[in-house]
C-alpha cells in the first residue's frame, strides 16, 4: 500500500473510535514485519558470526543485493498489476550478453545497448500477453526459455569476457567507499518510488491490478499500460545485467539462472502481493535485503549449504504467511 | 415449528448491525423483513440461520432454547437458509449442486456416486416447488431466477420446517423475480414457514402475510401486510415522511441539440438494428429483460465492444469508439450494472476511486491537490458520506459506493451518461440522491440514457421510454410520466 503511505500513516490514528481499530493494528504489524524480519536476521547473524556485521561485509551484501534489487524495481510494477514475469533471468543474461559484446568498442555506454536488448525482450513480453492475450505465467515462461537459449546458441556455452577497463572502472569502481553499482541501484529506486507513488502511469498499474475490467471500462489504456511495463522492467533487467557482467567481468550462459525466483520473492516478502492493487518500492527494498542477507548470513555463520534452501524456502513462506491480507483474496489458489 | 427469537443484538467492532430485535415467525407464515440498506435484515436473519451469532438475546424453537452453532447445526433442527449470493458452481451439474455437501450419501458400494438415485432426488425437489428445470442441464446456461431455484431447492434438500431466503431478489429481473416469489407462495401452500429479507415492496406485500420492519439496527414493528399501507411502511422504514415523489421533476423544454444518435445499430448477437437519439438535458429510458438488448448498446456505445452494423453519432460527428478510453475521452461516462466488478475498486480510496477516469496531472505526475480539490467537489455534490477522501471504499455502504461510481463518471464532465440499473442493491436515501444529481446534471445539459430493471425508476426518471426486446425497439413512449408499467411489461416479454 505504497500509494497510501502518507495517507495511511496519517489515516491509522485517526482510526481510533472507529470499526476495525484492532484490524488497522494488525496492519501495522503486518506492514512492519518485512523491516522487523530484516532487524531481526541481522541480530542473529551478528551473533552467530563477528565478521558479519562489518562495513566490509555489508558492503558486499550490498553490492550482491543491486542486481536482485534493480530486476525486482521492475517486478514490483509488474506484480502490482496482478501479472507476472519468468523471463528476468534471461532478460539479465541477454543484456550481460550484449554487454560484453559492445563494451571493448563503446566502453561505459554499453549501458545502451543493455538497456536496449532488455528493454526489447520487455517489448516482446508485453505485447504478447497485452495484445496477444496470452497469459503472463505462460508467455514468460516461453520467453525465459528463448532468450536463455539465445544466450547459449550465442555462446555456444563459452563465457565472453568484459576487459575494457573505462567500463570497468565506471560500473565497479567506489566513490566515496561506495561501489558505483550501489549508487546506481539506489538512484533507480529513487526513481521507481517515484514512478509508483507520483505518477499517473503508477496509478493506472495499481488501477490494473485492483481490477482489471474496472480499469477497461473506465477508460485506462489497459493493453498500453501493460506493454510500458513490461518494457520498463526489461529495461532495468538491461541494467542489472550488465552490473551483474561488470561484477563477474565476463557475461556467461548461465548467469542469471534462477534470478526470477529471488526477484519474485523479494518483492513478495517485501510485502507486494501477487493478486495486484498494491506495491511498495521500499518494501521491495527489504525484501532484497532479506533474501541477500539471509544468503550472506548463512554462509557467514558457516550453516551447511545444502540446508540453506530448507532455510529460504521457510523464511520466504512464513513471510507471506504474516503479510498476506486474505480479507481482499478471498479464495487461495 | 414456530421460531422465536427476542432482544437479539450484534455488533461489528463499534457498529451495532442489529440492536434489540425481535422476531417470531409462526408455522405456515410467510414473513418479510423489510428496511433500508443497512438495517439490519441480512444480519437478524443470518443469526436466525446460524449464520452468525448474536451477542445477546434468546431463540427458541417450539419453546426449546435454539442456538445453532452454524448453518449447518440450523439446517438439522430444521432451519434451512438461502444465501444472499447465488452459490451455485457452474462446473457442476443442477443435481450436484443440490446436494454439493451430502454428495456421500448416494455413494454406492464402492464409493460410487449413483448419479441416477442423485437426479431422481433432485428432481422430485425441483418439482415440490415447481421448477422448470432439468436436473441434467448444463448450470452455465441457467439465468439468475434459475439458480436461485437450485439454491432454494439446495436449501429444501435438508427436509427444513422453517426457510429463510436472504435478499434473494435483489439482483433478479422482473421475470426471474415473478418465479421466485411463485416458489415461495408453493412453498406457503405447501405449510412451509418462510422468512425472507427485502428492498421491493411490491414483492413483500404480493406473498408474505406479516412483516418486521427494521431501522437502522433497531426493531419497529411487525404487522400484518393486510393491516398497513404501503406509504406507512415507507414511513417507518425510512422514519419519516416521503416526498410525494423521490423522482425529482421533469423541466419541461425541448428543442435542446441531440447529443447522440444511433443509426441502425447492431451488436453482436444481441441487438439487431436500432436506431435511437437522445438530446442535450433528456433523460432516455430504456425497458427491457435482461438480454433484451439495453448491456449490449451500452456495451457498443462505451467501446467495450464494436459494432456489428449501424453507426453512431456524438454531438453532430461520426462517433466510432476503438475502445472504452476513446469513449470517456470524447466524453461518454459509463456507470456499469455490476458495481463491484466493473463499477469500482473496492480496496481503493474514494479519491483513487473518484479521479480514476482522468487523473489530474502535470506531465506525467499526479497533482494530488487538484485531485482532493475534485474529490472533495463530487462528495460535497452528490453527498457521499465519508469523514476522509482517503478513506478505503471497503467502508462504505452499497448506495454511497455507487455514490462514488456515479462521481467518477461525472469527474471527466462527460456529454453522454450511460447508466446501467443505477440503483440496484441501493436503499432509497442513496437513491433519492442519486435520482436527484442525475436530473440536476441533464438540466446542466448532460444526455443521459437510463437502463434499469426498476419499472417506478424508469417511469419516474425518463423524459422518453423506449422498450426493447430481443435486441429491437418494440414500443416507444414520448412522454414517459404517462406510461403504466402494464404497458410496458406488456411490450417486454
Amino acid at each position: 500500500m505504497e500509494t497510501n503511505e502518507t495517507s495511511s500513516a496519517t489515516k491509522t490514528p485517526n482510526a481510533t473510535g472507529e470499526p476495525g481499530v484492532n484490524a488497522s493494528r494488525f496492519e501495522v504489524v503486518k506492514r512492519g514485519f518485512p523491516l522487523a524480519m530484516l532487524v531481526l536476521l541481522i541480530v542473529i547473524f551478528s551473533i552467530a558470526s563477528p565478521r558479519f556485521l562489518t562495513f566490509s561485509n555489508l558492503l558486499i551484501v550490498l553490492q550482491q543485493g543491486t542486481v536482485l534489487l534493480v530486476a525486482a524495481l521492475g517486478m514490483t510494477f509488474v506484480i502490482m498489476a496482478g501479472s507476472i514475469d519468468l523471463s528476468v533471468g534471461s532478460i539479465v543474461a541477454l543484456a550481460a550478453l550484449a554487454t560484453a559484446l559492445t563494451a571493448d568498442s563503446l566502453g561505459a555506454a554499453a549501458i545502451i545497448p543493455a538497456i536496449a536488448v532488455g528493454a526489447v525482450a520487455g517489448l516482446v513480453n508485453g505485447v504478447l500477453l497485452a495484445k496477444g492475450k496470452v497469459p503472463s505465467f505462460i508467455a514468460t515462461m516461453g520467453a525465459m526459455v528463448v532468450y536463455r537459449g539465445i544466450v547459449l546458441l550465442f555462446t555456444r556455452g563459452a563465457p565472453v569476457s568484459i576487459e575494457d577497463e573505462q567500463f570497468l572502472d565506471v560500473y565497479t569502481n567506489r566513490t566515496l567507499g561506495i561501489p558505483h553499482s550501489v549508487i546506481i541501484g539506489l538512484v533507480l529506486m529513487v526513481i521507481a518510488y517515484g514512478i509508483i507513488n507520483r505518477t499517473v502511469f503508477g496509478r493506472e498499474v495499481r488501477a490494473i491490478g485492483g481490477g482489471e475490467r474496472v480499469a477497461i471500462l473506465t477508460g485506462i489504456q489497459v493493453a498500453r499500460v501493460k506493454v510500458y511495463m513490461y518494457v520498463l522492467l526489461g529495461a532495468l533487467c538491461g541494467i542489472a545485467g550488465l552490473l551483474q557482467g561488470a561484477r563477474a567481468m565476463a557475461a556467461t550462459a548461465q548467469l542469471g539462472e534462477g534470478l526470477e525466483l529471488d526477484v519474485i520473492a523479494a518483492v513478495v516478502v517485501g510485502g507486494t502481493p501477487l493478486t495486484g492493487g498494491v506495491g511498495s518500492v521500499v518494501g521491495t527494498m527489504l525484501g532484497v535485503l532479506i533474501i541477500t542477507l539471509l544468503s550472506n548470513g548463512m554462509n557467514m555463520a558457516g550453516v551447511d549449504p545444502y540446508l540453506q534452501n530448507i532455510v529460504k524456502g521457510t523464511v520466504l513462506v512464513c513471510a507471506v504467511f504474516v503479510t498476506i491480507d486474505r480479507k481482499k483474496i478471498g479464495i487461495i489458489k | 415449528m414456530t421460531l422465536a427469537a427476542s432482544d437479539l443484538s450484534k455488533s461489528y467492532g463499534q457498529t451495532r448491525a442489529v440492536d434489540g430485535v425481535s422476531v417470531v415467525l409462526r408455522p405456515g407464515m410467510v414473513h418479510a423483513i423489510v428496511g433500508e440498506n443497512g438495517a439490519g435484515k441480512s444480519t437478524t436473519l443470518r443469526m436466525l440461520a446460524g449464520a452468525e451469532r448474536p451477542d445477546s438475546g434468546v431463540m427458541t424453537l417450539d419453546e426449546a432454547s435454539y442456538a445453532p452453532p452454524s448453518v449447518i447445526g440450523a439446517a438439522a433442527l430444521g432451519v434451512s437458509l438461502v444465501y444472499q449470493e447465488i452459490t451455485i458452481n457452474r462446473s457442476l451439474t443442477v443435481a450436484e449442486n443440490i446436494f454439493i455437501d451430502r454428495l456421500r450419501q448416494f455413494a454406492g458400494p464402492i464409493g460410487l456416486i449413483d448419479r441416477r438415485r442423485m437426479e431422481a432426488a433432485a428432481q422430485t425437489i425441483l418439482e415440490r416447488i415447481s421448477a422448470q428445470i432439468s436436473v441434467s442441464a448444463d448450470t452455465g446456461r441457467l439465468n439468475l431466477g434459475e439458480l436461485k431455484c437450485i439454491e432454494i431447492a439446495r436449501a429444501l434438500s435438508t427436509n427444513p420446517k422453517i426457510l429463510l431466503l436472504d435478499e434473494s431478489t435483489a439482483y433478479l429481473d422482473h421475470r426471474e423475480v415473478q418465479a421466485v416469489l411463485r416458489v415461495i407462495s408453493e412453498l406457503k401452500g405447501q405449510g412451509m414457514t418462510v422468512a425472507f429479507v427485502s428492498h421491493h415492496l411490491d414483492e413483500v406485500l404480493a406473498v408474505a402475510d406479516e412483516l418486521t420492519i427494521l431501522k437502522d439496527g433497531q426493531y419497529v414493528g411487525t404487522y400484518r401486510t393486510t393491516e398497513i399501507e404501503p406509504n406507512e411502511i415507507h414511513r417507518r422504514m425510512v422514519g419519516r415522511e416521503l416526498a410525494r415523489s423521490i423522482y425529482p421533476p421533469r423541466p419541461r423544454d425541448t428543442g435542446k441539440p441531440v447529443v447522440f444518435e444511433a443509426c441502425d445499430v447492431a451488436v453482436g448477437r444481441e441487438l439487431g438494428g436500432v436506431s435511437l437519439n437522445v438530446h442535450a438535458g433528456e433523460i432516455l429510458g430504456l425497458a427491457g429483460l435482461k438480454g433484451a438488448g439495453a448491456e449490449a448498446l451500452f456495451a457498443a456505445i462505451c467501446g467495450d465492444l464494436p459494432l456489428r452494423g449501424g453507426s453512431m453519432k456524438l454531438a453532430g460527428g461520426s462517433y466510432a469508439p476503438s475502445s472504452p478510453t476513446s469513449a470517456w475521452g470524447q466524453g461518454v461516462a459509463y456507470l456499469p450494472g455490476d458495481r463491484h466488478n466493473e463499477g469500482l475498486i473496492a480496496d481503493f480510496s474514494i479519491l483513487d476511486n473518484l479521479v480514476m477516469a482522468r487523473p489530474p496531472h502535470h506531465g506525467p505526475f499526479f497533482h494530488r491537490t487538484a485531485a482532493i480539490a475534485i474529490a472533495g467537489d463530487l462528495i460535497a455534490q452528490i453527498g457521499i458520506k465519508t469523514h476522509s477522501v482517503d478513506a478505503s471504499c471497503r467502508s462504505l455502504s452499497g448506495g454511497n459506493l455507487q455514490k462514488v461510481v456515479i462521481g467518477k463518471c461525472l469527474a471527466v464532465q462527460p456529454r453522454l451518461l450511460l447508466l446501467n440499473n443505477p440503483t440496484r442493491g441501493v436503499d432509497i436515501g442513496a437513491r433519492t440522491e442519486i435520482y436527484r444529481i442525475v436530473r440536476q446534471k441533464a438540466a446542466q445539459g448532460l444526455a443521459v440514457i437510463l437502463s434499469s430493471e426498476d419499472m417506478p425508476e424508469l417511469i419516474g426518471m425518463s423524459d422518453r421510454l423506449l422498450v426493447l426486446r430481443q435486441g429491437q425497439i418494440t414500443h416507444r413512449i414520448e412522454t414517459a410520466a404517462d406510461a403504466t408499467e402494464h404497458d410496458i411489461i406488456g411490450h417486454m416479454a
